[in-house]
């Protein structure tokens, strides 16, 4: 076979779906030669995205307890000096049996009416007080759970609009990392061609009093401001803003730590920065 | 590091998880189970027709992540790429342990709604299936049709061929056509999506 013959059986191997024959002889062919192999690896990523046409489906939670307990047991199985004993309880043998006194049985049945009604008034006592504290904390859960699902119904709603950007004729996407000072930041930013932009940022530290993070629209090392925001508590924030036309062709996009009202200049440390 | 520094490009989280993971790190690893359970899971229903065979795949997905982890290598691939690729692969192999191409017929394998988990990543994945939808669509029918047969049923040229009652060398370049095309259709989106 060819050069040429091989690299006609590459998108059959993407696709999984090369018979036997063909597939023992590319394998072969593969080992030693870089060109099939970079096509291969284009085409991979290709077959990949097909995953997108199945219908994203919630797996159970149980699947997410199995896998991490599998992994758990994995670890203790590793050898004896990596694993920490997880029964400390059985370790100690220090602890004194608990014994009951001696008592006179037929001393005790003179006061056993009056014990057992006081015991019966503070049980009493004991269960309105659990009943009443019940009731306070389920009130001051459904006002949580309220609460939230004020901001899940909000939140889907910003979701979905900028789903719908990123969709839209000439529609946009650029990734944002987090710096070194934010390494667990990510953000999205989208936006069309009229210049309409939205951005999602999560994993962002609390901006101190008096601060806030700025969107920067960058042009060959030319920093054009946009809008400031401030995350959550949860380091969660959203930015809708308008790109003036002089940004729209911007090829980098960073966020800054500035004063709240926003400044002109950049003067703060980059928290997430889009590649190049 | 302020914005008159040289910018650096950032790195993939992805790819910084999957390191993670092979530095035995739980916590990364069930981040990554977050992030991708959603598209993976749907990709195995889809191919196996049952959600309890596609659960049992995906947990063993993830437990071969954790294991293989240290295999890889960001330069010969995407993070989601290489995901995809070993949940597919494994959803086929069973596919195809269970005899034939007989669906397990369970209509409620797919009732389940969408999954919203993730705010950033579910509105990526929602551009990237709209995307990869209408690139789809540029394709013509018989192409598209043998690029489907082949993900989602797991089946190889030859079976395509029968089933289509289509001469092997005519499926061969369809594919080869289809895949060509969509690679072009999609070459920039590769870089947003992965």
């Amino acid at each position: 076979m060819t050069h040429e013959d091989y690299k006609e059986l590459l998108a059959a191997k993407a696709l999984s779906a090369l018979d036997a024959a063909d597939a023992r002889l590319l394998a072969t062919h593969l080992e030693s030669c870089a060109d099939c192999q970079s096509e291969m690896v284009e085409l991979a990523d290709t077959a990949a995205l097909l995953a997108s046409q199945a219908q994203p489906l919630e797996p159970s939670t149980k699947v997410r307890e199995r896998i991490l307990a599998s992994v758990r047991a994995e670890v203790q199985a590793a050898p004896p000096s990596d694993r920490v004993s997880a029964d400390i309880s059985q370790r100690d043998g220090n602890v004194i049996a608990f014994e009951r006194p001696a008592r006179n049985i037929w001393s005790s049945l003179g006061s056993f009416g009056a014990l057992a009604a006081t015991l019966a008034f503070v049980a009493m006592i004991i269960a309105l007080a659990v009943m009443w504290q019940k009731n306070r904390s389920m009130q001051s859960e459904l006002a949580r759970l309220k609460a939230e699902m004020g901001q899940t119904l909000a939140q889907r709603d910003r979701e979905r609009a900028m789903g719908e950007l990123l969709i839209s004729p000439g529609g946009h996407m650029a990734k944002l990392a987090g710096t070194n000072v934010a390494p667990d930041a990510q953000a999205m930013l989208a936006y069309d061609k009229s210049g309409h932009a939205m951005l999602m940022a999560k994993g962002l530290p609390r901006a101190p009093e008096g601060m806030a993070y700025q969107l920067w629209y960058i042009k060959d090392n030319k920093k054009m401001p946009g809008k400031v925001f401030t995350p959550d508590a949860a380091g969660n924030g959203m930015l809708e803003d308008q790109i003036p036309a002089v940004a729209r062709d911007a090829t980098v996009f960073a966020i800054t730590l500035e004063p709240k009202n926003g400044v002109q200049v950049p003067t703060g440390s980059i928290y997430l920065v889009s590649s190049s | 590091m302020s914005l008159g520094v040289q910018l650096e490009s950032a790195e993939g989280s992805d790819v910084e998880l999957l390191h993670a993971v092979a530095r035995g790190d739980e916590a990364a690893l069930a981040r990554l189970y977050d992030a991708y359970r959603v598209i993976l899971f749907g990709l195995l229903v889809r191919i196996l027709n049952s959600r309890e065979e596609a659960e049992d795949i995906l947990q063993d997905v993830f437990i071969q992540v954790w294991r293989r982890a240290k295999d890889f290598d960001e330069k010969r691939g995407r993070p989601f790429t290489w995901l995809v690729t070993l949940a597919r692969s494994r959803a086929i192999d069973r596919l195809r342990q269970l005899g034939a191409r007989q669906r397990l017929a369970t209509g409620a394998a797919q009732e389940q709604t969408e999954s919203v988990s993730d705010a950033l990543s579910d509105t990526i994945r929602l551009a990237q299936r709209e995307t990869v939808r209408q690139a789809l669509a540029e394709l013509p029918a018989e192409q598209r049709q043998t690029l489907l047969l082949a993900y989602f049923e797991g089946l190889t040229q030859s079976e395509i061929a029968a089933k289509l009652n289509a001469p092997l060398g005519t499926i061969k370049t369809r594919m080869r056509s289809g895949m060509i095309k969509l690679r072009a259709l999609l070459g920039k989106q590769l870089e947003n999506f992965s």
